[in-house]
């Protein structure tokens, strides 16, 4: 006792006081945050604790934002979605599957959920981030949404009959159809986006952007709707200084988790259960292990028949050969470290990730802080590059098969369309 | 014709397609009926149209009017307010009296006889419409007339906010004579200066003093959010969050390190963008042309130096595979959940505030955006392409009997895989001659 005076001078009322302040600042941060008496029943496990701990995890783990949606599910839904999102995260504790879906019960066992959650991630900020309201007129320049779309796609077709195949040829060109209108309506909003952008140059008290943002202008048209962005702006700010404050706070919460979990009876380490069949997960894999395992065919072809060459040639030259053979290997070592980062190490991408907000700038501007157009530019275009040639790749493959499927038969000449 | 299975699965392929494409457009109309109504000129008020009243309204105001710099706005404001506040006491005598549209003409004429005494005014009517319409509305919207507006923004501010109040005011009485009083307010207004455009008078424009706070507000709290990455405390915390989850997982009762589904996932869309790049770059080595020996040996030793790459992620993914395979599942309910939006920027630090995109023509801007829409597309066709073939080709093999249904087949699965469903080749039967 005496020590901890010695080292800090902390007294007792602020201690006291800290870890319902750090409480209450994540709960202001949070969605339908509880109050610091509730975790505080939640920690002895009250009944009274549980609906709200339920109904705070329905909101912070539900992809979509908290506003109208939540009111559509039923409790016993949001219990079921609850379990069900923390099993896909790989919640490790099953004291919580075991919970009723009434609601009715699991205070702690949801105290130390919404702490789990806290521990893996910065939760608040990327709640925050996700519902942020956006002042400028944005656009990703990273592929994320492009690839995040395949998936198995929900079975929810009439068609139980058999299809024929003029459909999905329709189908297709319906496709082409809207991609073609989305281009058309893409340029004109670039275009009307210069526009505003140009007209309204030097009216944003922000130097560094310059102009005003469609929203900005829009609120500046339109009162009503510029102060309803207000008060969305200013309840941001308050869950923004709310989440600083729990930066600063967090270490006191931290150590009365410790306290909660200790409380919990230990869980038996021996499941009782049977193991189930796999998840769908271990199907979709399988396409991927085809896929690298036809590249790892072509690509063990390719060496051995240079390997062939270059022996059956020149071979090794000399003395000076093994320098120079060091010497190339480590260059192309070098060459592919990014390559190899990138392939390695899960989740991190040598590019720009993100929304960024436009800002149009005169030609000859000096340099600030930002991505430059010019740059992104060239980057897509050896992206469509690469990606026209797997296409191209993808459809030789295709055309080749069919003349292997029907090259056999007699009688038949084949003409094929014209090509590029 | 197609067997049922494979069928289902490609037309909901399709059809998931083709409903990200229509849900961008939606989003891309959106935004453009909110650019187009922002690049016409700006409308008074939103919710009342306008009538062409002539005579001697806009006759009277037509001197005061002014389509010119600040002094003569300011004016308009002067006038127009005390045109607003006129129109709410005739309103209200109006409904007393059940008079029609006469007495506010001549109140009308007689406000742009008398442009003073706006202190007086005010008061009065506010408490007048306060008794009446919610008690915040009108004096705020009458409190504003006294900031001297500098600029048309806040003007723009005032009658509309001002038109709100009035019309909720009018709201429980005559709402159309009042409507209609309004209207004659307001269309002297709008016609005596010019309509508001954003290509002329746009770089008039400047924010309101609350918003530019709050916004200015808003950026500094997400650096600083960004920026408490790295301290003492933070450390502290990391550190007890580290041991937190660590007991958590002691103390559960599972197997060590398990990998949940998300994880999975995550792992998986990482490997295939590998595959990708990995491909990518073996077709350069590939398509290259070694110049001398030099060089043909850098080739061959890079692609050897792909071949371990790739033979490290397939191990990896093997890895994955018995992992999903070895999970156990137990009691937690089945199904997958809804993947949520993707997290962007799933590195060690992400940035949590926007960062800047500077582009310097709408050229430019255009070609940006149709080449991000260009490789979204692609994806797309490669994708579609992959389940196309994984499901057709396998149908044209299958099938035995060659006669012609099996020979339209072929056509149009030729068409689909090979030319996007774009082009179709012919097929010629040859006849024996007659002899």
């Amino acid at each position: 006792m005496g020590r901890r005076r010695r080292r800090r001078r902390v007294d007792p009322a602020d201690a006291a006081r800290a870890l319902p302040e750090a409480i209450a600042a994540l709960s202001q941060t949070l969605p339908a945050g509880p109050s610091p008496e509730t975790f505080r029943r939640a920690k002895f496990d009250r009944p009274e604790a549980a609906p709200a701990f339920w109904r705070l995890l329905f909101c912070v783990l539900s992809p979509q934002p908290p506003n109208g949606a939540s009111a559509s599910f039923s409790p016993e839904a949001q219990v079921r979605s609850v379990k069900l999102a923390l099993r896909t995260q790989g919640y490790p504790r099953r004291a919580l599957a075991q919970l009723p879906d009434d609601g009715s019960q699991g205070g702690r066992e949801l105290l130390l959920a919404l702490a789990w959650l806290l521990a893996r991630e910065p939760l608040p900020e990327r709640l925050l981030a996700q519902n942020r309201v956006q002042l400028g007129d944005e656009m990703h320049v990273c592929e994320c949404e492009a690839l995040a779309s395949p998936g198995p796609p929900a079975p929810s077709v009439e068609a139980d009959g058999c299809v024929d195949i003029r459909h999905l040829q329709w189908l297709m060109g319906k496709l082409r159809f809207r991609w073609r209108n989305l281009m058309a309506s893409q340029q004109e909003q670039c275009a009307l986006l210069g526009k505003i952008h140009s007209y309204t140059r030097g009216c944003h008290s922000d130097r560094s952007l310059g102009h005003l943002s469609v929203t900005e202008t829009e609120l500046l048209r339109d009162p009503e709707g510029g102060r309803q962005l207000l008060r969305r702006l200013q309840r941001e700010n308050a869950r923004l200084q709310a989440a600083l404050e729990w930066r600063r706070r967090e270490l006191v919460f931290w150590q009365w988790m410790d306290t909660v979990l200790d409380a919990c009876p230990p869980e038996a380490s021996q499941p009782t259960f049977l193991p189930r069949i796999p998840t769908p997960g271990a199907g979709a894999l399988e396409p991927l292990v085809r896929e690298l395992q036809a590249l790892q065919g072509e690509l063990r072809e390719a060496v051995e028949a240079r390997r062939e060459a270059w022996e059956a040639g020149v071979g090794g030259r000399g003395p000076e050969w093994s320098a120079v053979r060091t010497a190339l290997r480590e260059a192309v070592g070098q060459d592919l470290a990014a390559l190899r980062r990138a392939c390695e190490r899960s989740g991190s991408l040598a590019q720009p990730h993100g929304p960024r907000r436009l800002v149009r700038t005169e030609a000859g501007a000096p340099r600030g802080p930002g991505l430059r157009a010019p740059e992104v530019i060239e980057a897509l275009r050896s992206r469509e590059a690469h990606l026209e040639v797997v296409l191209r790749r993808l459809q030789g493959q295709c055309r080749q098969e069919l003349a292997r499927l029907v090259g056999a038969l007699p009688g038949l000449v084949w003409i094929l369309p014209p090509g590029r | 014709m197609l067997l049922a299975g494979s069928s289902r699965r490609l037309v909901a392929e399709l059809r998931d397609a083709l409903d990200s494409c229509a849900e961008r457009q939606r989003q891309l109309e959106r935004s453009l009926r909110v650019s187009r109504r922002l690049l016409r000129a700006w409308e008074p008020a939103e919710t009342l149209a306008p009538e062409p009243t002539p005579g001697p309204e806009t006759n009277e105001e037509a001197p005061s009017a002014a389509c010119a710099p600040s002094p003569q706005d300011l004016k308009e404001l002067e006038l127009l307010t005390q045109a607003l506040e006129k129109a709410v006491r005739v309103r209200k005598g109006i409904s007393k009296a059940g008079e029609g549209d006469k007495a506010p003409s001549l109140k009308f004429g007689s406000i742009a006889t008398s442009p003073a005494t706006r202190a007086s005014a005010p008061p009065s009517t506010s408490r007048r419409a306060g008794s009446r319409a919610s008690e915040t509305e009108p004096p705020r919207g009458i409190r504003q007339t006294r900031v001297p507006a500098k600029d048309l923004p806040e003007h723009r501010l005032l009658s509309v906010g001002d038109q709100a109040c009035m019309g909720q005011g009018a709201g429980a009485t005559k709402p159309e004579s009042g409507l209609r009083n309004e209207q004659i307010v307001l269309s002297a207004a709008s016609q005596a200066p010019e309509a508001f455009t954003l290509k002329d008078k746009g770089i008039l424009l400047q924010l309101p003093e609350a918003f530019r706070k709050a916004s200015s507000r808003n950026s500094r709290l997400w650096a600083q959010l960004s920026s408490t990455q790295t301290s003492d405390s933070v450390d502290a915390a990391t550190t007890a969050k580290m041991q937190f989850l660590q007991k958590m997982q002691t103390t559960s009762g599972w197997p060590g390190s398990r990998l949940s589904a998300t994880e999975v996932e995550a792992e998986v869309r990482h490997l295939q963008k590998a595959c990708l790049l990995l491909r990518l770059r073996m077709g350069e080595e590939l398509t290259a042309d070694p110049k001398d020996w030099m060089q043909e040996y850098r080739c061959l030793l890079t692609l050897e130096e792909l071949q371990a790459i790739v033979g490290q992620c397939l191990h990896r993914l093997r890895e994955l595979c018995t992992a999903v395979v070895e999970q156990q599942l137990g009691p937690w309910p089945e199904g997958r959940f809804p993947r949520a939006s993707l997290p962007c920027g799933g590195e060690a630090d992400p940035i949590w505030s926007p960062q800047l995109l500077l582009y310097s023509s709408t050229q430019e801007l255009q070609t940006l955006a149709s080449l991000r829409l260009r490789v979204a597309m692609l994806h797309q066709q490669i994708y579609l392409e992959k389940v196309l073939m994984a499901e057709l080709l396998p149908l044209v093999s299958k099938q035995e009997p060659l006669g012609p249904p099996w020979l339209a087949l072929c056509r149009a699965v030729h068409s689909l895989l090979c030319e996007g469903g774009q082009r179709f080749l012919t097929i010629l039967r040859e006849d024996k001659p007659a002899d």
